[in-house]
């Protein structure tokens, strides 16, 4: 069974891009959301293996997202996408439970890595 | 076929086009008001926005600007620095700078130098004070800007309706100049009407493309219902949405939200069981339901598929015979497909109990009609135990239809495309009698074959028998399908296959619902379009 990735960034040739990479990969993207609120709606909805998570979205910061998401479902992985400079953004995502992070703009080979290993990380309730 | 290069610079161009109207809005906004603590997040984000994007587009100049601008934009935030004084002409000159970078990308040309603004940015950063250059000169410049306007319109749907139904009118008009054409001698007038012909439906096609919306508009609205539905009715579902892409005309994609909404409520509702009944019946707790789009021909299908219990046939056929529908001996010899379609009757429900989401409200009928009302189909098929499938089968664009003229009593009627299954040329020999009834083999199936004439004007009784020696020679026999019901329509003689634009009936002629409105043929002649529903329904009510 493939890997179900929900993708959250406000922008949309982000979404492009990481879907492409990420289909081509042999991932399945069960949804793409542009803000909080679609992102803890599709999220809910998709019950995806894996969340990529913009830190920075329209309504809510990334941060406020993933607590959301973490406390529905404490063992979906979380990649927060972060650029250079929100050092500290992405460290008090880390303590709130993220799985890993990539800055951007990031390389395909990178993004399947992160990917890859967050998928492998111990705490999965699945079988 | 585009390169994914392509493909994203595309993205990138009109998503960055975006951005620097939304930077000019809201610095505007800031200036009115600098403690704006939305337009101060939103300029922060638009820059971060652009800054990565840029980056990874490989237009490093840009996300430069973008990024120092992000910076200034989350100091002023933090309330490091005040949206007052130098600050002000600096971070406008940026907002503009990108402006102009963002359209050098568009066009193709060499980004303009970006040094100076720089300099302001870093002094700005430090916390230091810009160096502006002389003041009137950049008072002359922003004079003599150019205003430049978005390359996308908004176009309220009303208007879009207006020019539809005027080239509906020109088609109609085109036809006929065609056929007077054709009579004349004149190869000057010949010529031209054949390039009005061609001109005339780019025209249309051009309409219809424009008014196309992708199906995907619909369908993410739905992750958000599902999961309300899934919670009220406490099950636990996934859903998969598939073919977003799929194209359609926008009223088209507006009727059916309702249809569509209640075929999701009735599979969560009805279709999928509940976590436990799932797991002792060895299926996964979580439920599966599905939205699909895909085209096919010139159709476009969609279809909502749960894993669910599945329609048990036996149950709706006992309800059928209950509500005096069929009576029992006829409904022990109805095939599944024609016991099911019984859930579109009217009022046909098979809710033991009303719940909250999916009781009240529409019926299955009113899916029906719905569907019905734009010429399309609905089907439906499940499996017990497995789960159940309906599926909407839509024309892509309303105007117009692909529909087949033939003849009767020497008169021209139409019958569109979507409802007929296929024509046949058949012998007496090859037709049976049953019960008063012709039937014809057609493709391993028994079909009934009435004769449209006795239909049409037979008044409000029921048909007389059916009788073999009455028909004389070979039969054109037009098959049409309606709701999984195929029905043989005698006629006179087939004309042609031909798209049709089809216009409603006037007052009071309305009310006849045998007709679904009236065309005209390039003759000039009225051709009236048969409503394959309502003729099925007048057949059952009035067989033998």
């Amino acid at each position: 069974m493939k890997n179900r990735i929900l993708i959250v960034d406000d922008s949309f040739y982000m979404r492009t891009m990481l879907k492409n990479m990420l289909t081509d990969a042999g991932y399945e993207v069960v949804g793409e959301a542009a803000n909080g609120q679609q992102a803890l709606e599709m999220a809910a909805a998709t019950r995806p293996d894996l969340i990529t998570l913009d830190v920075i979205l329209p309504d809510n910061t990334g941060l406020d997202v993933l607590k959301g998401i973490r406390e529905d479902q404490p063992d979906v992985k979380v990649v927060m996408c972060s650029a250079v400079g929100q050092e500290v953004i992405v460290n008090e995502a880390l303590e709130s439970g993220a799985t890993a992070y990539i800055v951007k703009p990031f390389s395909e080979e990178k993004v399947l890595e992160i990917v890859g290993s967050a998928l492998q990380t111990s705490g999965s309730s699945e079988a | 076929m585009k390169s994914r290069e392509e493909e994203y610079r595309e993205i990138f161009m009109v998503e960055a086009l975006e951005y620097y109207d939304a930077m000019s809005r809201h610095i505007s906004e800031l200036e009115k008001n600098p403690a704006d603590a939305a337009a101060l997040n939103e300029l922060f984000r638009l820059m971060h926005n652009l800054k990565a994007n840029a980056r990874a587009m490989g237009y490093p100049a840009i996300s430069e600007v973008a990024h120092r601008m992000e910076t200034i934009f989350g100091l002023i935030r933090d309330k490091e620095r005040t949206f007052e004084g130098n600050v002000v002409p600096v971070l406008f000159t940026g907002v503009d700078t990108i402006g102009e970078m963002i359209r050098a990308v568009g066009a193709g040309n060499e980004l303009p130098s970006a040094d100076t603004l720089l300099a302001n940015l870093d002094r700005l950063v430090n916390g230091e004070e810009p160096i502006l250059e002389d003041q009137p000169e950049a008072d002359d410049d922003d004079a003599n800007r150019k205003l430049e306007l978005s390359d996308l319109v908004y176009i309220q749907i009303k208007k879009l309706d207006h020019l539809m139904n005027l080239v509906g009118e020109l088609i109609i008009d085109r036809d006929r100049i065609l056929t007077l054409s054709k009579e004349s001698d004149s190869p000057a007038l010949q010529a031209t009407a054949a390039h009005l012909f061609r001109i005339s439906d780019e025209l249309q096609y051009s309409i219809m493309d424009v008014r196309l919306v992708n199906v995907g508009s619909l369908f993410n609205k739905f992750p958000r219902v599902v999961r309300d539905v899934a919670a009220a009715e406490k099950k636990d579902i996934a859903l998969e949405v598939d073919g977003q892409d799929i194209q359609i005309d926008r009223n088209i994609l507006q009727i059916i939200t309702d249809s569509l909404l209640h075929l999701v409520r009735n599979a969560i509702g009805h279709g999928i069981e509940a976590p436990a009944v799932r797991e002792q019946a060895g299926k996964p707790a979580q439920g599966q339901l599905t939205l699909a789009a895909q085209t096919e021909r010139d159709n476009v299908l969609i279809q909502v598929s749960d894993d669910g219990a599945g329609i048990n046939v036996d149950s709706v056929r006992r309800k059928a015979v209950e509500r005096g529908l069929v009576s029992a001996e006829a409904a022990q010899q109805l095939d599944d497909d024609a016991v099911r379609a019984f859930l579109f009757e009217p009022g046909f429900s098979m809710a033991k109990e009303i719940t909250d989401i999916s009781g009240r409200g529409v019926g299955l009928d009113v899916v029906k009609l719905a569907i019905d009302s734009l010429g399309g189909q609905l089907r439906v098929s499940s499996t017990l135990g497995k789960g159940t499938t309906f599926t909407l089968v839509l024309p892509t664009s309303i105007a117009v239809k692909g529909a087949l003229l033939f003849e009767l009593d020497a008169r021209s009627y139409a019958i569109p495309l979507m409802h007929t299954d296929s024509v046949v040329s058949l012998q007496p020999e090859d037709l049976h009698v049953v019960g008063g009834l012709l039937l014809a083999e057609v493709q391993d199936e028994n079909v009934p074959v009435v004769d449209l004439r006795r239909l049409l004007h037979n008044g409000d009784g029921p048909l007389p028998p059916a009788n073999r020696h009455e028909l004389q020679g070979r039969q054109d026999i037009i098959i049409v399908n309606y709701n999984n019901r195929k029905l043989g329509l005698i006629i006179d003689r087939f004309l042609r296959q031909q798209s049709i634009v089809i216009k409603p009936m006037s007052k009071p002629l309305d009310t006849i619902d045998l007709f679904g409105g009236v065309t005209l043929l390039g003759s000039g002649q009225v051709c009236l379009v048969l409503d394959v529903p309502a003729l099925t329904r007048l057949f059952l009510a009035k067989r033998p």
